[in-house]
């Protein structure tokens, strides 16, 4: 017991170490750069949710995202405004004017209930035939934000949503999330769900029922995708449905993967990690166009390098850089390790 | 109340055209442990999984007591009450060996704090609490099927289906897993069926033989008249033997 909240301390103090730092050096770019880690970080945990306990690769995710963002957006969108931003809204919507803070979580909930329908019957694949069909979702979950011009304003920018996330607000969902994640994997559910992911025909001849699990562990990988593109929808205030598409997908999937899919310790180092290098390279990439020591304009060094990235991990770690165990555990071992040495 | 006695009744499996098993009929009593055994091919594993619902019957029907479990998901049998072992074992790698035998409490509806308590009384027991904390690939072969098998007991089963227990297992571990199998039926009230080529173990343990060749039963009964069986001999050691 005392290893996970060893492994929560140490998750939640990197978040709030970021906080403080950022807070006292009272940059403005700094803080952009740190909520949008924390929102980061919220979508990659809520991937972790799924994919690091039933061990199925996700697309959908990001779908989710943009359910809750839109759905917090329609939500909040003062009156007078929706007439501009959303001119063919249906009427019962119109009116509603609700705090961001109970927008969001609305957010979450419908994505968790648009999850829970759609991935019913999916759960029973596994395998390739489950990640197709996650992308495939994917595509669907766009194509609707794309044409469902009432609610989405269609493929063009909607605007107008009242900013509501701070750095703070951003921080401790993020936390909530890291305790979520843990909770889960801890969990009956997560732990069965665990050993589905080892072995499906072992966990089966034990009696788990393994695509209900893996519904469970989908719809609150979806409730927190929701609440975390919520939490971005606030942070922005204006965007249009390819900010919640393959481009996205792959900048989280890149920070899980890199950090290790099935610990939550992995999940958090990697958003971190990937953050980072992502932040500094844009920096460079800005200084070297600024000074113009090429001809051309330097662009694409972030995706490149994410790239590289991930191929490295993927051939020399393929778990990922904490692949089985949370940095609790890891620390709790090699001080017993070295009690019984001595 | 005793739990009723799980029966086979003229089982019959098929893979594309050919018969595996051909009308093969046991009956396991709880208290009891059957040795299943055979020549290479003949059926054996292909009878635990049949069992298990791994594999769909041709033919026949498996039940426990008055009720029909063939036909039901793996799933749904595991919960009626039978636990088994694979032959090539089935691990959860990038678990903890103590979370891998939890698991099996936990899918049997035990409580987080019971199912650990289970486990570690089970690790215990088969002399494996040292490695309680290591992932289960780190381990080594002989350990992983003890594992194996305390993972099936942590559900509790009314019937133990042990593929090949003692496969890879040195001299002195196949000793040790003897006294813990010999004494489960008794401790445990459950019925133990179980496939294994070592004949001296088979034939330390177990109150009476099946013997399978080609899909269909030879010979079953007590293990020395089982042993003495020319059919048996014949279908172990080629018909020469048997003559001679």
């Amino acid at each position: 017991m005392s290893r996970h909240l060893l492994t929560i301390a140490i998750l939640a103090g990197l978040v709030l170490l970021l906080v403080a730092g950022v807070e006292a050096l009272g940059i403005r770019v700094f803080n952009r750069i740190a909520t949008n880690l924390c929102i980061s970080l919220v979508l990659v945990l809520g991937l972790q949710i799924f994919m690091g306990n039933s061990g199925i690769l996700s697309f959908a995710h990001i779908g989710f995202m943009g359910v809750g963002a839109y759905t917090s957006a329609v939500l909040t969108i003062p009156a007078q405004m929706k007439g501009m931003a959303l001119p063919d809204l249906y009427g019962v919507l119109q009116g509603i004017q609700l705090s961001p803070y109970i927008a969001i979580i609305i957010g979450g909930l419908v994505a968790a209930a648009v999850a829970a329908v759609l991935s019913y019957p999916l759960m029973r694949l596994s395998d390739a035939a489950a990640v197709i069909t996650s992308f495939a979702l994917l595509v669907v979950l766009h194509t609707v934000m794309t044409n469902w011009s009432n609610v989405t304003n269609g493929p063009r920018t909607l605007f107008g949503v009242p900013r509501a996330t701070d750095l703070p607000l951003a921080a401790a969902v993020a936390v909530l999330a890291v305790v979520a994640a843990l909770a889960f994997k801890e969990s009956r559910t997560g732990r069965l769900l665990r050993a589905s992911r080892d072995d499906e025909v072992a966990a089966g001849a034990l009696g788990v029922h393994i695509s209900h699990l893996r519904w469970r562990a989908f719809v609150l990988a979806a409730f927190v995708a929701g609440i975390g593109g919520a939490l971005w929808g606030h942070f922005i205030t204006s965007f249009s449905p390819n900010a919640f598409y393959l481009r996205e997908t792959f900048v989280i999937l890149g920070m899980l993967v890199i950090g290790g899919a099935n610990t939550v310790t992995g999940a958090v180092i990697g958003t971190f990690l990937v953050t980072g290098a992502f932040e500094s390279l844009r920096a460079i990439e800005g200084a070297l166009n600024s000074a113009r020591i090429f001809r051309e304009q330097v662009i694409g060094v972030t995706e490149v390098v994410l790239a590289l990235a991930m191929i490295a991990i993927l051939i020399f770690r393929p778990g990922g850089l904490f692949p089985t165990r949370e940095i609790g555990a890891l620390l709790a071992r090699k001080f017993t390790k070295r009690k019984h040495a001595s | 109340m005793p739990n009723p006695s799980l029966k086979v009744v003229d089982v019959a499996v098929e893979f594309s055209g050919l018969r595996a098993l051909n009308g093969v009929s046991l009956t396991l009593s709880p208290g009891e442990i059957v040795g299943l055994i055979g020549p290479n091919g003949s059926g054996k594993t292909t009878m635990i999984n049949a069992m298990t619902g791994q594999v769909p019957l041709a033919g026949g029907q498996v039940m426990l007591g008055d009720k029909q479990i063939s036909g039901l998901t793996p799933r749904k049998i595991a919960l009626e009450g039978l636990s088994r072992s694979f032959q090539i074992v089935r691990l959860f790698n990038n678990m903890t060996v103590l979370d891998n035998v939890e698991s099996a409490a936990l899918a049997h509806g035990c409580s987080l704090r019971v199912a650990r308590e289970k486990a570690q009384t089970l690790l215990g027991e088969f002399g494996l609490s040292p490695r309680a904390d290591d992932l289960g690939a780190s381990l080594s072969y002989g350990d992983k099927r003890r594992v194996e098998i305390a993972r099936a007991l942590a559900a509790d089963p009314a019937f133990l289906l042990l593929d090949e227990p003692a496969a890879g297992m040195n001299e002195a571990e196949t000793e040790a897993l003897l006294h813990i199998l010999a004494g489960l039926p008794k401790s445990r009230g459950l019925g133990l069926l179980i496939i294994d080529h070592d004949m001296s173990l088979i034939m330390r343990l177990c109150d009476r033989l099946h013997v399978l060749a080609f899909g269909k039963t030879i010979a079953e009964g007590k293990a020395d008249e089982v042993r003495r069986n020319p059919a048996v001999i014949e279908a172990y050691l080629g018909s020469e033997a048997a003559r001679a």
